[in-house]
């Protein structure tokens, strides 16, 4: 731990950062989601302070993004994981500025624990995702996770079903085209769309390991908005991955899914919307679309 | 892996240029289109291409300015990264199928991924014209 603490001297620890309340973990089969909404962040005092826990790499990813908003959507993506994760270690609440990052062979973001070797605490998973005006993580116990978000109100600009019939499968085009109203087929590409991308980054070996049209999401009807993974090519079902799709702060469509072998329950997503350092509010257990 | 230096090489042309293409995994987050590149993939790629004209850039410019709803103030260039101008996966899949249809072209989904700015989707569409069997 000490020399974890002395490499990060040239950053400016003598800066007092408030008190971050801390967290329980997630049991093995939730997910806890997590959203910021960025237009309700307005204070430039409290936006400082957020760039002050990013690491000097992070603060340029941020400041290469053309314009304020997307540079304060970029920030407080960065803010929400880094104080997120931080919260839920038991050990005396750890700083947020001295979580490690890194990534795996493919890209895909996660904690680098190896600071924490002597922490008792699990490893956490986590996957963020963002719009022009949500920004959210998701964050898991033991099992790899990939969460998507898109504006339920998104125009798509070309005609839906030919985007299906180039991207997703043969199910999914059939199920798309089954619908008269186009306002609905809109919803529902949309809808799929996060899905099929939540799966993607859950995944985390890039979409060369898994193009849109290889596999299908379906609707498990009479389960409490369940999922099913198919591929497309033997039509066989995967049952180890798992899906929710959620409306979150009535404006966007997000989907959450988990690989997990060992349970065969439904997931649980617990959804709450948060202004780090400043508060937290729980906003629903499980309620699924 | 082969390996070219360039002082063996002679081109007329001035606006050529040679653009030399190690795919390794990128930043998740950034999404390219497509969607992050698989470092499996180690393939190193040798692009001889000649710059694409200021006009294609232009052209290319407006899609992206309207796929991404950009406020005339953003600033914008021909570096510009799709992802640090805000395009997610499915904004990069509408951008390349704009493309598509303004150039009267098609685009493999390997060489959709690969394409990170607008100078690189230029410069495939350039590509891409030029190669069309005469009408």
């Amino acid at each position: 731990m000490r020399t974890s603490i002395m490499s990060q001297m040239q950053r400016s620890f003598s800066i007092e950062l408030p008190k971050l309340v801390p967290l329980q973990l997630p049991s093995r089969m939730e997910t806890h989601l997590w959203y910021v909404i960025p237009d309700e962040v307005k204070s430039t005092s409290l936006l400082k302070q957020y760039s002050q826990l990013l690491s000097p790499p992070e603060n340029d990813k941020v400041l290469q993004m053309r314009g304020d908003k997307l540079q304060k959507n970029a920030l407080l993506a960065r803010t929400l994981v880094r104080t997120t994760i931080a919260r839920y270690q038991t050990n005396n609440g750890v700083d947020p500025r001295t979580l490690m990052f890194k990534k795996n062979m493919y890209g895909k973001p996660e904690v680098d624990w190896q600071n924490y070797k002597n922490c008792s605490d699990p490893p956490l998973h986590f996957n963020i995702s963002h719009t022009d005006s949500l920004v959210a993580c998701g964050v898991t116990l033991h099992v790899p996770v990939g969460i998507d978000l898109e504006d339920k109100d998104r125009k798509i600009k070309h005609d839906v079903l030919t985007l299906a019939e180039r991207f997703y499968s043969t199910d999914e085009v059939t199920f798309l085209s089954t619908i008269p109203d186009p306002e609905v087929q809109r919803k529902e590409f949309i809808k799929l769309w996060t899905l099929k991308e939540a799966y993607v980054k859950a995944l985390g070996k890039g979409f060369s390991a898994a193009p849109f049209n290889t596999f299908t999401i379906q609707f498990k009807a009479g389960t409490n908005g369940g999922y099913n993974l198919c591929k497309e090519e033997t039509k066989k079902c995967n049952r180890d991955w798992k899906f929710g799709l959620l409306e979150l702060a009535d404006s966007h469509y997000a989907a959450v899914c988990i690989e997990d072998d060992q349970a065969r329950a439904p997931m649980r997503v617990i959804v709450r919307k948060t202004i780090p350092f400043v508060e937290d509010e729980l906003i629903s257990e499980s309620k699924f679309l | 892996m082969a390996s070219l230096s360039t002082t063996s090489l002679s081109f007329k042309a001035p606006s050529t240029r040679i653009s030399q293409v190690l795919r390794k995994g990128s930043s998740f987050q950034s999404v390219t289109f497509g969607r992050f590149t698989s470092s499996t993939s180690k393939s190193l790629r040798l692009q001889i291409s000649c710059a694409a004209k200021a006009e294609t850039v232009q052209k290319v410019s407006d899609i992206v300015k309207e796929q991404l709803a950009l406020t005339a103030d953003t600033p914008l260039t021909a570096e510009s990264k799709f992802t640090a101008l805000g395009a997610d996966s499915l904004d990069t899949v509408e951008i390349v199928m704009a493309l598509e249809e303004k150039f009267n072209i098609s685009v493999e989904e390997s060489d959709a991924q690969n394409i990170t700015t607008i100078q690189e989707a230029a410069d495939l569409i350039e590509d891409l014209v030029q190669k069309k069997p005469a009408a």
